[in-house]
C-alpha cells in the first residue's frame, strides 16, 4: 500500500518537475492550468487587440498550455458588452474571459455581481501604476494603456500644418477631413468623448459637427482612414498608430495633443458565470506574464512588465499631460454621451 | 362543419373541384394530417419568434405587465422617427432603381434579340452572387470620396479638387442597396416574360396594334404580378438590410431602421422597445400586400397551360445594341467595377497603393486561409449553413405553397401571410425573436448552427415560397386533377405532376436561397456563437477594424465557394437555369 502511494506520488512529482523544468509553471499556474486542461478551452471576448493580434495572443497561449484551446473573439467594446448582456439573459453565457477598452462596462458587471473576484499570481510583477489602474477589489486587471492621440497623413498635411489640440478638429480647414468612431461601437471612442465633454462641453461635438466628420464604428477604421489618405486628420488609439507606422509603414504621425491625451485604461475580467473559470483565470495570469508583455512591445503595444523595456515612440505613464476618466463617472455619463452624440451627428 | 363549409365557399369561388358533400370525418385522412403537420411546423416556426415580439412590444421590461410605453420609447424622439421616414425613402429609391436595372435587363434577355444575352444574364447573376456588402465595399473603394478610384481618376484628369462621386451619401445607399437586389427583379420578372406565348401578342397584332402598343397592352400586364411581387420583395429586403448601412449609413449619417434597432439592442437592451420600433414595418409589409392583392384583383395571370404555345422574339433592329449597351452599363456598375477593385485590393498590399508588381502579394489570401482564427472555419460553416437553410426553406415552401394555392386547408391566406412575413423583420429582429424563442433553455439553442440554420430558412422562406406560388400558379389545375380523376392522391400529385413540373424552378429557388443564406449577415450577426461565426460576420469584423485588402480576400474566398455550388447545382439541373431555353 505505502509502496503504490509513494510509486504515485514519485510518478505525479517527476510529472511536475518534468514539465516544469521545461516551461517552469508556479504551483498555482499548473493548478489552474490542470483545472483548464479538464475544461478544454478558454473564449475570449477582446476588443482590446485587433484580430491579428488577438490570434497571436491565443496561439502564444495555447502553446504555453497545450490542451486548451483559445478562441478569441474580436469585436468593439460595445459589441462585446452587448453580446455578453444577452448571453447572460438567455442563460448562456459563451465568453469565459472580456478584455475592453472601457473599464466601465467591467464596473456596470461587478456591480451586477456577474464578475469573478481573482487577483492574478502576475499582478504583483506587472508595472506598478498600471496594477493601479485595475480593481481594487480584485474584479478585474488593467491589461493594456494607449491613450488616444491626433493622427494625420504626413503625404497629405505637413508637420507644421497638423492640429496641435483637439480644438483644431473642428477648424474649418478641415472640413471633411476629419475621422472620429462611435461612441455605441468604440468603448475607446467613449472614453474619449466622456473626457472631450469634461474639457469642453457638448459645443465641442456641435462644432466638429460643422466640420462634417467620417464617422467610422471603430477607432480603428477612423485611423485607418487616414492611413489610405481617405481623411487627413483622425483622433487615434496610440499603439496602434505605432504599429501601423512601424509594422505597416503607413504614412501617418501622431500629435500628443497639448490641451491632454486621453487615457482609456483597457480591462480584462473572468465572467462569474463563466462555463470555463480556470482557464478564464489562467488566460488573465498569460496576459500578465512577460512573455505576452515581449509580444506586445514586438507590436509597439505598451508592456505590462517592468522586465520589457517600453517600445520607441510610447508615452510615459507619468505624463502629466493624461487624462483619465474614472471608470464610475464614465458609466454615470455613457448613455447621455452616446445619446448626445446620436442627437448631434443624427446616427 | 364550419370550416368545411368555409371551405367549400373558397374552392366553389376557384375551381369547385371539392365537393361540398364531403363529412368531416372522411377530410381527416393520412395525407391531410400531413398537410396539417406542415402547416403546424410553419406556424412554430413563424410564429413563436413573431408572437413573442409581439408581445414583447406591448410588455413592461420590469414589471411584465402591460404597456404601451415601449412604443412611446420608441417613436418617441424625433430621431427615431426620421429613421423610419428615411428606410421609407431609401426602400421606395431602391425598388425604383431595381426595377428600372431589372425590368429591361430582364425584358430583353427573354424578348428580344438583343445580341450578348448570356453575357448579360451572366453579369446579372454574378450581381447576385456578390454579397450586398462586398459590393459595398467594392463601391467604397471606388467612390471613397478622396481616395475611391473613380474620383482618383477625376482628380488627375480635371485638376478639380473636388470628387465626383460620394458613396457615402444617401444615393450612395440607394445604388449598393440596389445592385444587390435586382437580380431578384430579374428573375421572376424573365420567368414570367417566358410563359407568355406570342399568340396573345400575335392576336393584338392581328388587331392592329404596333409592338409599342402591344408590350403595354399584353405583354407588360402579363408579367405585373411578377414585377409586383419583386417589387414588394425588393422593398422588404431592401429595408431590412443589415451590413450596407453598417458600412455606408453610419459614415453618411442617414440613420435608418436596422442602425436604429442596433441602438435598442446595445445597452441597455432593450428588446421590448425594438419589438415595438418594428411592429409598424409589420403593418407596412400587410399594407403593401393588401395593395398587390387589390391590384391583381380578378384578374387572370395563368399563361402556362396543357397546351403547347410558341414564343418569338422582338426584333429590335438598330436599337439592339443601344440596348446592350444599357445592360452592359448595369452590369457593369453592379458587378464588374465593384468586383475588380476588390480583385485589386485582395492581391494588394495596400489597396490604395495603385497597380504594380512590387504590390502585388498573395499574402492577404494565405492570412485569410491559415493565419485568421475564425475565417477557415466560417466559409465551411457558411456554405453549410447555406446548403442546409435553401433545402429546409424549399421543402417548406412548396407544402405550404400547395396548400394555399389548391386551398387544401381553411385559412390558407394566413399561411400565406405567415410564409412571407419573415421577409419584413429586419434580420436582426428576427434574430432576436428567434434569439427569445430558441436559444433560452429548455430548447438553449444559443451559439448552435441549428439556429442559425432555422433562422436564415425561416428568413428566406417568403424567396421560397414565392418561387413556389409562381410556379404553382402556372400550373393550371386540370393536369393535376388528371392524377386525381385517376386515382391518384394528393402525394401522388406532387410526385407526378407538380414536383417534376416545377423541378427547375425549386432548383433555381434553392440556389438562390443557397447564394443569399451562405452570404446572410442580418439574421447571423445576433445569433452567430463564438464557435459559429459566419464569413459575413467576419468580413463586417474586418471591415470594422479597416482591413479592406483581407477582407478583399476572404470576401474572393467565399464567392468563388458559392460559386463552386453554384455549379454544381447548374451541372445537376442541366441546363443553366440561367441561360434558359433559348
Amino acid at each position: 500500500m505505502i509502496g503504490r502511494l509513494t510509486l504515485a506520488a514519485f510518478i505525479s512529482a517527476a510529472f511536475i518537475s518534468h514539465t516544469s523544468a521545461e516551461t517552469n509553471y508556479t504551483p498555482n499556474e499548473q493548478a489552474l492550468y490542470e483545472a483548464a486542461k479538464s475544461e478544454g478551452s478558454v473564449t475570449w471576448y477582446v476588443s482590446q487587440y485587433n484580430t491579428e493580434n488577438a490570434d497571436t495572443i491565443c496561439s502564444l497561449f495555447s502553446e504555453r498550455y497545450p490542451g486548451v484551446a483559445c478562441n478569441p473573439v474580436r469585436s468593439t467594446g460595445q459589441v462585446a458588452f452587448q453580446r455578453i448582456q444577452q448571453e447572460l439573459q438567455a442563460g448562456a453565457l459563451q465568453a469565459d474571459v472580456f478584455s475592453t477598452n472601457e473599464d466601465s462596462q467591467v464596473l456596470q458587471l461587478k456591480g451586477a455581481g456577474q464578475l469573478l473576484k481573482y487577483v492574478p499570481e502576475n499582478l504583483q510583477h506587472v508595472v506598478p501604476r498600471i496594477r493601479e489602474m485595475g480593481d481594487p477589489d480584485g474584479y478585474w486587471v488593467a491589461s493594456g494603456v494607449s491613450p488616444v492621440v491626433i493622427l494625420y497623413n504626413t503625404k497629405l498635411v505637413p508637420e507644421e500644418e497638423a492640429p496641435r489640440n483637439w480644438t483644431d478638429l473642428y477648424d474649418p480647414k478641415w472640413k471633411s477631413q476629419v475621422a472620429i468612431g462611435h461612441p455605441s461601437f468604440s468603448g475607446a471612442v467613449g472614453v474619449w468623448a466622456t473626457a472631450i465633454n469634461d474639457l469642453y462641453g457638448w459645443e465641442f461635438f456641435e462644432k466638429l459637427e460643422q466640420n462634417q466628420p467620417h464617422i467610422s464604428r471603430s477607432i480603428l477604421d477612423a485611423q485607418n482612414l487616414v492611413g489610405t489618405g481617405e481623411r487627413k486628420i483622425s483622433i487615434a488609439s496610440l499603439s496602434v498608430a505605432l504599429q501601423d507606422m512601424h509594422l505597416s509603414g503607413a504614412p501617418t504621425a501622431m500629435v500628443a495633443p497639448t490641451d491632454g491625451m486621453v487615457m482609456p485604461v483597457s480591462v480584462t475580467s473572468v465572467l462569474d458565470a463563466a462555463q470555463r473559470p480556470n482557464a478564464g483565470k489562467l488566460l488573465q495570469e498569460f496576459l500578465l506574464s512577460v512573455e505576452v508583455s515581449e509580444y506586445l512591445a514586438s507590436i509597439y503595444r505598451y508592456p505590462l512588465r517592468p522586465e520589457v523595456e517600453v517600445p520607441k515612440g510610447s508615452i510615459s505613464l507619468d505624463e502629466p499631460n493624461l487624462i483619465f476618466i474614472p471608470a464610475q463617472e464614465a458609466l454615470d455619463k455613457s448613455m447621455e454621451i452616446q445619446g448626445n452624440f446620436r442627437d448631434t451627428f443624427g446616427i | 362543419m364550419t370550416s368545411a363549409s368555409r371551405t367549400t365557399e373558397g374552392s366553389s369561388i376557384a375551381h369547385a373541384r371539392w365537393g361540398s358533400s364531403v363529412p368531416w370525418a372522411s377530410r381527416l385522412q393520412p395525407q391531410n394530417l400531413l398537410w396539417l403537420l406542415l402547416a403546424a411546423i410553419l406556424v412554430v416556426l413563424i410564429l413563436a419568434p413573431m408572437s413573442t415580439l409581439v408581445i414583447a412590444s406591448f410588455t413592461d421590461a420590469q414589471t411584465g405587465n402591460w404597456t404601451l410605453s415601449n412604443y412611446a420609447e420608441a417613436y418617441g424622439r424625433a430621431r427615431h422617427v426620421t429613421a423610419l421616414t428615411n428606410t421609407l425613402k431609401m426602400g421606395a429609391a431602391v425598388v425604383a432603381l431595381k426595377l428600372l436595372f431589372g425590368v429591361p435587363l430582364a425584358w430583353a434577355c427573354t424578348r428580344t434579340d438583343m445580341p450578348g444575352k448570356n453575357l448579360v444574364r451572366y453579369g446579372v447573376f454574378g450581381a447576385f452572387i456578390m454579397p450586398p456588402y462586398l459590393g459595398g465595399v467594392g463601391w467604397i473603394l471606388l467612390a471613397g470620396p478622396n481616395t475611391g478610384w473613380i474620383n482618383r481618376a477625376w482628380f488627375w484628369l480635371t485638376g478639380a479638387t473636388e470628387p465626383l462621386v460620394n458613396v457615402f451619401t444617401f444615393w450612395g445607399l440607394v445604388l449598393v442597396t440596389a445592385i444587390g437586389g435586382f437580380f431578384l427583379v430579374f428573375v421572376f420578372v424573365s420567368s414570367a416574360f417566358e410563359m407568355i406565348n406570342s399568340e396573345m401578342e400575335d392576336a393584338a397584332n392581328i388587331l392592329g396594334a404596333g409592338p409599342v402598343k402591344t408590350a403595354l397592352k399584353i405583354t407588360f400586364p402579363l408579367v405585373l404580378p411578377a414585377i409586383l411581387g419583386s417589387a414588394l420583395l425588393s422593398f422588404l429586403g431592401a429595408i431590412a438590410l443589415y451590413g450596407v448601412p453598417a458600412l455606408i449609413a453610419i459614415p453618411a449619417r442617414f440613420p435608418v431602421v436596422v442602425i436604429q434597432l442596433s441602438e435598442f439592442f446595445s445597452f441597455p437592451l432593450r428588446v421590448e422597445v425594438a419589438a415595438a420600433y418594428s411592429v409598424p414595418l409589420l403593418l407596412i409589409t400587410v399594407g403593401l400586400l393588401g395593395l398587390q392583392r387589390l391590384i391583381l384583383r380578378r384578374k387572370g395571370y395563368t399563361s402556362l397551360t396543357g397546351k403547347g404555345g410558341e414564343r418569338r422574339l422582338v426584333k429590335l433592329g438598330r436599337w439592339r445594341w443601344a440596348m446592350f449597351a444599357y445592360c452592359f452599363a448595369v452590369v457593369a456598375l453592379a458587378v464588374l467595377l465593384p468586383f475588380v477593385v476588390l480583385l485589386l485590393a485582395a492581391f494588394n498590399r495596400s489597396w490604395t497603393a495603385g497597380f504594380s508588381i512590387d504590390n502585388f502579394t498573395l499574402r492577404n489570401f494565405h492570412y485569410a486561409l491559415f493565419e485568421h482564427s475564425s475565417s477557415q472555419h466560417a466559409l465551411v460553416a457558411s456554405v453549410g449553413i447555406g446548403i442546409a437553410a435553401a433545402t429546409l426553406a424549399i421543402l417548406l415552401a412548396l407544402c405550404i405553397a400547395y396548400i394555399v394555392q389548391r386551398r387544401v386547408l381553411p385559412f390558407g391566406q394566413v399561411l400565406a401571410f405567415l410564409a412571407v412575413s419573415p421577409y419584413v423583420i429586419p434580420g436582426i429582429v428576427l434574430a432576436i425573436g428567434f434569439y427569445a424563442a430558441y436559444a433560452l433553455p429548455p430548447l438553449a439553442l444559443y451559439g448552435t448552427y441549428t439556429i442559425l440554420v432555422l433562422a436564415v430558412a425561416t428568413r428566406f422562406l417568403p424567396i421560397a415560397f414565392t418561387t413556389a406560388v409562381a410556379g404553382m400558379r402556372s400550373i393550371h389545375p386540370e393536369m393535376e386533377d388528371a392524377v386525381r380523376i385517376l386515382g391518384g392522391g394528393r402525394l401522388s400529385v406532387i410526385r407526378s405532376v407538380v414536383g417534376p413540373l416545377l423541378k427547375r424552378t425549386l432548383a433555381g429557388g434553392w440556389l438562390l436561397i443557397f447564394v443569399l443564406a451562405a452570404q446572410e449577415l442580418s439574421t447571423a450577426i445576433f445569433l452567430v456563437g463564438p464557435n459559429t461565426r459566419v464569413v459575413s460576420v467576419v468580413l463586417l469584423d474586418l471591415s470594422e477594424e479597416g482591413r479592406m485588402e483581407v477582407l478583399a480576400a476572404l470576401g474572393t474566398l467565399l464567392l468563388l465557394m458559392i460559386v463552386a455550388v453554384v455549379a454544381i447545382g447548374v451541372r445537376y439541373l442541366g441546363r443553366d437555369f440561367m441561360l434558359r431555353r433559348s
